[in-house]
């Protein structure tokens, strides 16, 4: 006996129940319980379909399915970081590395000239914080309305959108801007402290600019090298 | 999984193992291919199997199909080519743990006496 097209719904709302909100992993889970019922169906007919899901899905153990959803996380979280890495690389290679050491460049030429420089590090710190904040908000809101829409959700979009583990990077080194531009007689004035500044500052700067802009802007295609089925869906 | 700490190390080979065979498989068959083949004595369990499944897809030695089936989707893996060298590897490790646990556990009598 196969199972109906309801069944398969019910399949998916108990998924639901149990804390698998992403819908590549819902419809790997549902197949395989529909196929192990169907099994359990053809050696004993007379489970309902209640009773034999009950069997299957205690097979899971006690935790049912969030071992799987936790290391799914855990795998595509990995994966999200590899990604950020490999386009932080491009920035080191030829030819995006000459843009690299022009901005470093650029950025300790003018802290050296200007005499206010504390204030130059400080706005150019807060532009980006402002820039993160921005993306951050505007993000938030079209994921809210995509939930309430029930559309489909993708682990993988979803730690694209999040931004992985990054988002609270931006603010981590505000103690270190603080510190420097109050005692920018100390740091600012040493060419070494300044160049070594400017080149930190270039790094977390690309780094914002790979979360929040080139990820992003790519998000479709790493979501269909992701999953095959993501193509199904968008048809 | 039976003696699960046993075998917990080789359950990636074993599935690797099964791809090579037979080409792509979904999760459940894997289940029961392994069931059958050791008639019912090794039972993958379902919590263990599909995230050594994902890990071994996001080390890029597993590669993913979906296919319509009934009314549902099916999530097939198969092994990549890297994952095709990989098991080659891997199966020849398991081969040599086999023989050392074999030797340690039942020694071989000592013929120089």
């Amino acid at each position: 006996m196969k199972l109906s097209n309801e069944q398969i719904d019910q399949l998916f709302a108990f998924t639901r129940q149990h804390y698998v909100e992403w819908y590549d992993l819902q419809s790997e889970l549902v197949d395989h319980l529909a196929n192990a019922i169907e099994t359990q169906w053809q050696e004993n007919p007379k489970l309902t379909f209640d009773q034999a899901l009950n069997i299957e899905f205690n097979k899971f153990g006690v935790f049912g399915f969030m071992d799987v959803v936790e290391k799914r996380q855990a795998v595509l979280s990995k994966k999200y970081s590899r990604l950020v890495w490999q386009h932080f690389k491009d920035f080191f290679g030829i030819p995006k590395i000459v843009l690299t050491m022009a901005m470093t460049l650029v950025l300790f030429s003018i802290l050296k000239i200007s005499n206010y420089n504390e204030w130059i590090i400080m706005g150019l710190y807060l532009i980006l914080i402002v820039f993160t904040f921005y993306k951050i908000f505007k993000n938030r809101k079209i994921r809210k309305q995509k939930m309430q829409s029930a559309q489909k959700r993708w682990l993988f979009e979803e730690i694209i959108n999040q931004y992985g583990s990054f988002s609270g990077a931006i603010i981590l080194p505000l103690n270190i801007f603080i510190e420097v531009a109050s005692h920018s007689d100390k740091f600012l004035t040493n060419d070494y402290s300044a160049l070594g500044l400017s080149f930190f500052f270039v790094l977390l700067a690309i780094v914002i600019f790979i979360i929040f802009k080139i990820i992003p802007s790519k998000a479709e295609d790493y979501l269909l090298a992701t999953y095959p089925e993501y193509i199904l869906e968008k048809l | 999984m039976k003696n699960s700490q046993l075998y917990k190390g080789s359950l990636n080979t074993i599935i690797m193992k099964l791809l090579e065979e037979n080409g792509k498989m979904y999760g459940y068959e894997i289940t029961q291919k392994v069931k059958i083949i050791t008639q019912g004595e090794l039972n993958i369990t379902e919590g263990a199997l599909y995230p050594a499944l994902h890990k071994l897809e996001a080390e890029g030695i597993l590669d993913v199909e979906i296919e319509r089936v009934d009314n549902r989707m099916r999530k097939y893996y198969k092994l990549t080519e890297s994952g095709q060298k990989e098991t080659i590897n891997r199966l020849a490790e398991l081969e040599d743990f086999i023989r050392n646990m074999q030797s340690l556990v039942n020694p071989k009598p000592n013929l120089e006496f």
